[in-house]
């Protein structure tokens, strides 16, 4: 049996060839989809130390990209014993690069670490307009919304995109968070969000204070 | 009647006195705002000017008559033409009209060894093809497609040269040429291996991206050059990746080639003018061995440490932050910037600009008004 604990600390050291030899010798025992579903928690335990790491400034953003691509390399692996195994979601979010804006790194690391920790991610790309992020919304009900953006035009991106919620009746069923470069307080509040962040394992500590 | 010859002589002896550690007859300013913003400012189509280009005579006049500045306020331009007929996937234009560099791989990982022994050729045959789809094809072809936007692009940058020339000649600005290139480290991230790329590599074969930043370096080089170094000018070095690595992934694969090309250009007698992004707090003491006078525009960070350690052998710009134009009240604007000038003007090397571009502008929104009683404010106080 693959030892979990070794997993999870090869994960927090984002040791690639450790957790990829764990991993691909665990799926070759043909092992049980309850069996792979332990092997994913450790994994989310991993990324918890990665989290932990970069907040104390051991780890830097390039280090969550990278743990964002071993994990996902890792869950491809389980996918053929996860199959038939109902997870278990912590809630759901939608997230997206507000309309104007094509930059989607910061997205992208807020996006693999939420599924990491156990959200459902809607993921609806770049230069999203107003629009898309309502018929989202109203097809997935989530009970969080993520807008993320660099350039300052994103400010009135989503000044317009929380307008149109708003408007469609649907602000008061979600949670807004923001993040990006040109974020802070003062724009959190014109814009009508309900938090900000321009870190996202301090993002993500929000929205799982958000669906306890 | 504004005499511009005398302002622009004026001002070009603002900027040889703090380029050269003077201290000039006052703070000298920039206006943040770029052509994007002066589009939309004079209430047109930002995507259709910028295919365009004759619409712009009279933007940039309003734009140039409504906000103070030493120096032409043309910021860096992507013009979309050339772009285009390339086929470019690096800079691209979004939905609003904002031409925009995305995450784009150009170089493969297992193509380190050919790029680290030919950067050129590698870039030439292999990268470039990749980014650009009109380069990747029938040679016919692609000469056709290079010819073309070779010439998009000249006639582009000599109709906006002409209107640059109209307006120094009005309002008198500093006459200063720029070039513009990266650190080894970021090109490699940017336009070769991208964000996520670069960030595995470091980890998986430190070796090869450190051989790659030691093999692109001339060309880097080269790129910064300007046509002559006694010239009133800068080369301009966007800094982008250093933030977001560990301490001994910048010591090791950012620092070394990166503080070679700043002294390369240096020594040619050029000055480098940083744009500090994002938070370099952590490397200030790298920053202070850069050779005498490298002026660093800063986005993030404690403004009065960065005077401290660096205020006496650098010059230091940036700062001001322009989300504060679009949240903040007219005297809460002015206030930051006599904050920032109490800072660091004291002792001359201040160079007023702000910590990012103004590129966006809403027409019910307060950024036109603040941003001009700021420029006025820093000119009519900047005295020294």
């Amino acid at each position: 049996m693959i030892d979990l604990k070794v997993l999870t600390q090869a994960v927090g050291d984002l040791d690639e060839k450790t957790i990829l030899s764990m991993i691909n010798d665990f799926v070759a025992t043909n092992p049980s989809g309850e069996d792979a579903q332990k092997v994913v928690l450790a994994c989310q335990q991993g990324m918890a130390i990665v989290g932990e790491l970069f907040e104390t400034n051991e780890y830097y953003v390039g280090d969550l990209i990278f743990a964002g691509e071993l994990l996902s390399k890792t869950i491809d692996l389980l996918k053929p014993v996860l199959s038939g195994v109902a997870s278990q979601k912590i809630g759901s979010i939608v997230i997206g690069t507000v309309q104007g804006d094509l930059h989607d790194i910061g997205k992208n690391i807020f996006g693999s670490m939420a599924e990491a920790a156990g959200f459902d991610v809607y993921d609806l790309g770049i230069d999203v307009s107003p629009s898309a992020f309502v018929e989202k919304v109203k097809e997935v009900k989530p009970q969080i919304i993520g807008m993320s953006g660099v350039l300052t035009l994103a400010i009135d991106s989503m000044k317009n995109t929380v307008k149109a919620l708003n408007e469609a009746g649907l602000r008061d069923s979600v949670k807004i968070i923001i993040g990006g470069n040109p974020v802070n307080e003062d724009a959190c509040k014109q814009i009508g969000a309900d938090d900000f962040t321009t870190n996202a394992a301090e993002g993500l500590k929000t929205c799982q204070g958000w669906v306890k | 009647m504004i005499d511009a010859v005398a302002m622009t002589n004026e001002r070009n002896q603002l900027f040889r006195d703090l380029f050269s550690g003077k201290t000039p007859k006052r703070v000298p300013v920039s206006n943040p705002a770029t052509q994007d913003f002066a589009i939309q400012y004079a209430g047109l189509d930002l995507a259709e000017c910028q295919w365009d280009l004759t619409k712009l005579e009279p933007v940039y006049d309003k734009f140039c008559q409504d906000f103070f500045t030493d120096t032409y306020p043309g910021g860096s331009i992507r013009i979309p033409s050339h772009y285009q007929l390339l086929g470019s996937t690096p800079i691209v234009m979004s939905s609003s009209g904002f031409m925009q560099h995305p995450e784009v791989v150009g170089l493969l990982a297992e193509e380190y060894d050919e790029f680290i022994a030919s950067p050129y050729d590698c870039i030439v045959e292999k990268v470039l093809p990749r980014l650009f789809t009109e380069l990747n094809g029938a040679p016919g072809k692609v000469a056709m497609s290079l010819a073309k936007a070779m010439r998009a692009q000249s006639d582009d940058l000599a109709y906006l040269g002409t209107i640059r020339a109209k307006m120094n000649a009005k309002y008198g600005y500093a006459g200063m040429v720029g070039a513009l290139t990266e650190a080894p480290f970021d090109f490699m991230a940017d336009f070769l291996r991208s964000f996520k790329g670069i960030s595995g590599d470091v980890r998986r074969y430190p070796d090869k991206v450190a051989a790659a930043c030691d093999a692109v370096l001339p060309l880097l080089v080269k790129k910064g050059t300007l046509p002559n170094p006694s010239m009133l000018g800068y080369t301009f070095i966007p800094l982008h990746m250093a933030p977001y690595l560990r301490d001994k992934d910048f010591a090791t694969l950012y620092w070394p080639t990166f503080k070679k090309l700043v002294e390369t250009m240096a020594g040619m007698g050029q000055n480098v003018q940083l744009f500090v992004e994002q938070d370099w707090m952590r490397y200030l003491d790298y920053l202070y061995e850069l050779p005498e006078n490298t002026i660093m525009r800063f986005e993030y960070g404690d403004a009065k440490l960065v005077k401290e350690k660096l205020g006496k052998k650098h010059i230091i710009s940036g700062f001001y932050p322009i989300t504060l134009l679009q949240t903040g009240t007219k005297q809460q604007c002015i206030d930051k910037a006599k904050e920032l000038m109490d800072i660091l003007a004291p002792g001359g090397k201040y160079w007023f600009q702000a910590d990012k571009s103004v590129i966006n502008f809403e027409a019910k929104g307060p950024v036109a008004e603040n941003m001009s009683a700021v420029l006025e404010y820093v000119h009519e106080n900047g005295t020294y």
